[in-house]
């Protein structure tokens, strides 16, 4: 039976949300946003996991429901985004979001 | 000797620093490829936490299907696939941010507490009841979800649409 401080997974945890949101906020690319995006989500379904795993109740198994569900809802969420990903170089002929301003005003 | 701590170690490791790699490197192709091995350390630590079926869906869904659709969309995107991003600078606030946000993570890791809880495995089919069994209502939501998220995707990408 595995053994380690819960603590190590939350670092974890943290550490990779800290790397999702630096990628969301300095990259321009629209694959690579889609690409911090899913560190981001890792990063919660860690937490998901980590925290079922460690409680000692039945609460692991929502905890591993709920992973579940997230991972095939993060999916989802790349399969739209490259669906705009080609929608948007068709239209524009790059696929940097600093020029996808046709919803601006 | 425990191997426990030694493997998490590794596996905590080799995934932060895909995950920077994979933000920092010039080429979109190697994004991918990185990002591919940082899906495969989590599957690992999937492994570690008693969640082999959620380490199994890991791979399967992450470093399988996501990883190709990320190639897919780099391959129909550009004329070179292996052509060199823009270099994009960072900027010294995100910088200070980063710097920042570790040595926070740092001081709070010092107070955090170290003793080991055992973690508790479970069977795969007290997770398969858990999930089918109200009605299956989770999974129901999730395929309906992904029914309208293709059928939105197909809408964006169909053709003669301006």
């Amino acid at each position: 039976m595995t053994a380690l401080p819960p603590a190590y997974f939350l670092a974890l945890s943290v550490l990779l949300l800290g790397v999702g949101v630096f990628g969301i906020l300095t990259r321009r690319n629209f694959i690579l946003l889609l690409i911090a995006i899913e560190i981001a989500i890792n990063a919660a379904i860690l937490n998901f996991v980590a925290f079922g795993a460690f409680s000692g109740t039945s609460a692991g198994l929502t905890g591993q429901s709920i992973a579940v569900v997230l991972v095939g809802l993060a999916a989802t969420e790349v399969a739209v985004g490259l669906a705009i990903v080609l929608a948007l170089n068709r239209l524009r002929g790059s696929i940097n979001v600093s020029e996808a301003t046709s919803l601006r005003f | 000797m425990n191997i426990e701590p030694v493997a998490f170690a590794a596996l905590a490791g080799v995934a932060v620093a895909t995950a920077v790699l994979a933000l920092l490197v010039r080429e979109l192709v190697h994004t991918i490829l990185w990002i591919a091995v940082f899906f495969v350390a989590l599957a690992g630590i999937y492994f570690l936490l008693a969640a082999p079926f959620l380490g199994v869906l890991q791979l399967g869904v992450y470093a399988g299907a996501v990883t190709i659709l990320l190639l897919f969309g780099v391959m129909v995107t550009r004329k070179r696939i292996f052509s060199r991003e823009a270099a994009t600078g960072i900027g010294p606030v995100p910088l200070a941010l980063a710097f920042f946000t570790v040595v926070l993570l740092a001081a709070a890791a010092t107070v955090l507490p170290t003793h080991e809880v055992p973690v508790r495995a479970y069977a795969v089919t007290d997770l398969s009841t858990t999930l089918f069994g109200t009605d299956g209502a989770w999974l129901l939501l999730l395929g309906l979800t992904m029914l309208a998220a293709l059928a939105g995707a197909i809408y964006l990408v169909r053709e003669g649409r301006e």
